[in-house]
């Protein structure tokens, strides 16, 4: 298995997952998108997540077109998870086709695979005449997506069709209203640490938990060179709730990454914490920290495909750390 | 019953057979694959089948849809292993199948027939698990070194049979069906008739495409304009698609493939190369990897009197997709991939050309057997392409026993910081 293959067929495909009847649905249908969606309010937030299958051919091929690089193979293009603050109007939502918006569209970050030389040089006796690499892009598809918050142009995009019914609160309010998260200062008492922070030792108490989901976004597979997924993590108790968006990428003898979106709300103050960190480190590096905590090499492997485990031990390269006040 | 049919009983139950047995197995299946080329003859009827990645309980499924072997021949493309939970046991079944039926069994290699791809993608573990060494594992490497590259369906026919017991022959006769696409249970989803010069716009699908008359996952077919009762061309199977150090299926078989997937060369190109939307051969942006256009894919099958190239190597979600006017079909059998992906499989299945208008001896893969090989295939736009053959695509979802042992569909919540 590989890349999907490119899609440029004319606009059929089958129907909704589990029923395969019609050759004219390639989208699911709002009554399928509803029935897959799932909403949670706790305070004065609501938290929405939806799960669907991977996006047929023709969903696939507009969104290509729509962001001129081809989409990961398996794109969950209608899934969704958003937390919204009613009274404000407030809102910020994980998507697949934002995320990949945000991934590099030209040649500058571009990664090759660990046998590139190799293979190159193996290649430049017999096939020279074929030199010219097809639509370079970033397909390590290492997105810079920290979540699209409302309102914003590319918010209502065709992975979220049901924009509308999904939020009417959002598009009564006038947009200049609803404050916006800013960059945290130094805190007044300690210029060494942030005047905001996820408060990490509340979200170790065992609290209990009153609603989860775990939404995958996008994953590739790299041409079985390693993984690249993302995916959103919500957790909710009566007093605050965590929301974390990861990127784990992982290419095999080059680099590994992950890029955490970690959205911190406290129930009680309508406060929001939105975490940006960037961690990076080479494949050996990686396995090195892997062996030096005692793995044995098969345990390796194994750990190598957790992006939890390779979060836990790769080196922070960037954090910024943005808050809002939402209380009125 | 034999040994080997016991071990066949054992593995359809999804019950690894002990490690003596695999070594035994293995041994017969290599002594058995030595003799084969690297590209295999075929004779139709065949059913065609992509990616199985592990999903014992979907390929289970496959046989129930495409029918039982040996009383249907199968053609399946590689990737047998990693990803799913049971590559062992689905590997193993497909190769006992091989040995007890050899010729109606046809394996060809993937790129995951590997060892360095097992390692990583999880079927060295499971041997591990499931035997305690890497013993099994490194028998079933030894076979992934003899599977052959490719294989030719020859003697295809340009009209299908019924495709389940309640349709008679007699009103296929006259149909004149190009595509026929079935669910699981054999009923005719849709059908689409060839197209004759007129251009006709067969069931009206396909509208909002203009005059694009593809099935779901096709890119329109029916440019094949030939009359009933004429023969097809030939139909190339492998894994990933086309090299540009191939110019024809006799250099494919020159190749050494008794060895580990290489990195380079002809042989690697085969297992991992993919069609795009592009001219003629492009680099893959990963450093490493051809991609090729339609133009590649009409020149090769011109040269080589191929109708067809089915191959398997990419996730389509309809489970099959035709490209480049139908001379190019990607047909994808894991469904519900990795058991989260949600999507439908499909396999491919050609008929036998009956009374006597089957083409056994006419194409072979051979260099210019037609046309004296004089020609300039790129200065002949005006001949149409070889005439497909007739398709029908079994399109079916996962078996709902495969969820078994999987990651529950209700996360498991769990305190993440």
């Amino acid at each position: 298995m590989s890349r999907p293959a490119s899609t440029t067929v004319p606009a059929t495909g089958m129907g909704p997952p589990g029923h395969v009847t019609s050759a004219q649905e390639p989208y699911p249908s709002p009554a399928h998108l509803a029935a897959a969606t799932t909403r949670h309010t706790q305070g004065r937030f609501t938290v929405t997540t939806r799960k669907l299958p991977i996006s047929k051919s023709a969903p696939i091929a507009q969104m290509e077109a729509r962001l001129g690089i081809p989409v990961p193979e398996m794109i969950f293009g209608d899934n969704v998870v958003s937390v919204a603050h009613e009274p404000t109007g407030w809102r910020i939502e994980f998507n697949a086709y934002d995320a990949l918006d945000a991934v590099d569209k030209t040649d500058k970050n571009m990664l090759q695979v660990a046998y590139a030389k190799s293979w190159s040089a193996s290649r430049e006796q017999t096939s020279a005449g074929i030199k010219e690499v097809v639509k370079p892009y970033d397909w390590s598809y290492s997105t810079t997506y920290r979540g699209t918050t409302a309102p914003s142009p590319s918010s209502s995009t065709p992975s979220s069709p049901d924009q509308n019914t999904q939020n009417t609160t959002t598009t009564e309010n006038n947009t200049k209203d609803i404050p916006q998260l800013a960059p945290v200062g130094p805190a007044a008492d300690d210029p060494t640490r942030p005047a905001q922070q996820i408060p990490l030792e509340l979200l170790k108490r065992r609290d209990p938990i009153l609603f989860f989901d775990d939404v995958v976004l996008y994953e590739s597979e790299l041409d079985d060179n390693g993984i690249s997924m993302l995916s959103v993590k919500t957790r909710v108790h009566e007093q605050r709730m965590l929301l974390l968006c990861r990127l784990f990428m992982r290419l095999d003898h080059v680099v590994a990454r992950v890029r955490d979106t970690r959205v911190y709300v406290d129930f009680d103050t309508d406060d929001v914490i939105r975490e940006y960190t960037v961690k990076e480190g080479s494949y050996d590096d990686l396995k090195k920290a892997f062996r030096m905590s005692g793995l044995t090499p098969d345990g390796v492997t194994v750990a190598l495909r957790d992006g939890n485990k390779v979060a836990e031990l790769l080196p922070i390269i960037d954090q910024t750390i943005e808050h809002v006040s939402l209380k009125s | 019953m034999s040994d080997l049919d016991k071990a066949i009983a054992q593995l359809r139950a999804c019950r690894p057979i002990p490690e003596a047995q695999v070594r035994e197995l293995c041994h017969k299946a290599r002594e058995l694959l030595i003799e084969e080329g690297n590209v295999v003859t075929v004779a139709a009827p065949v059913t065609i089948c992509g990616d199985i990645h592990g999903q014992f309980h979907d390929l289970m499924e496959l046989f129930r849809v495409g029918g039982d072997p040996p009383d249907t021949n199968y053609l399946f493309m590689g990737d047998f292993v990693d990803r799913g939970f049971y590559s062992l046991e689905s590997f193993l079944l497909l190769l006992c199948l091989k040995v007890r039926y050899p010729d109606r069994m046809t394996l060809i290699r993937g790129n995951h027939e590997s060892r360095q791809i097992t390692t990583v993608y999880g079927f060295y573990d499971e041997c591990v698990r499931k035997y305690g060494s890497a013993n099994v594992w490194r028998y079933c490497c030894d076979v992934f070194d003899y599977l052959a590259l490719g294989a030719i369906v020859l003697g295809a026919s340009n009209t299908l049979s019924p495709p389940n017991e309640h349709i008679s022959s007699e009103d296929y006769a006259d149909a004149d069906i190009e595509i026929e696409v079935c669910n699981a249970d054999g009923d005719i989803m849709s059908r689409f008739q060839r197209r004759d010069n007129e251009q006709r716009s067969p069931n009206g699908a396909g509208a909002s495409a203009g005059s694009k008359t593809g099935p779901p996952g096709s890119g329109a077919s029916g440019s094949s304009g030939g009359s009933t009762g004429n023969p097809t061309g030939a139909v190339l199977c492998v894994h990933g698609g086309l090299s540009p150090l191939i110019d024809t299926v006799d250099k494919i078989r020159l190749l050494d493939r008794k060895q580990e997937v290489p990195h380079e060369g002809a042989m690697c190109d085969l297992l991992w190369s993919d069609p795009d939307e592009i001219d003629g051969w492009g680099l893959s942006p990963r450093g490493a990897g051809f991609l090729f256009g339609a133009d590649i894919v009409k020149v090769f099958n011109h040269r080589n009197d191929l109708s067809l190239i089915a191959r398997a190597h990419q996730l389509v979600m309809e489970g099959f997709k035709e490209m480049f006017d139908a001379s190019i079909v990607t047909v994808w059998s894991a469904p519900n991939y990795c058991y989260r992906c949600g999507n439908v499989a499909a396999v491919l299945e050609l008929s036998e050309g009956g009374g006597g208008e089957s083409i056994l001896a006419r194409s072979n893969g051979d260099v210019g057997r037609s046309d004296g090989g004089m020609r300039g295939v790129m200065m002949e736009s005006d001949s149409a392409p070889k005439n497909g053959p007739a398709r029908r695509y079994r399109v079916f979802q996962a078996a709902p026993q495969d969820s078994r042992g999987m990651p529950a569909k209700k996360p498991v919540a769990d305190y993440f910081l």
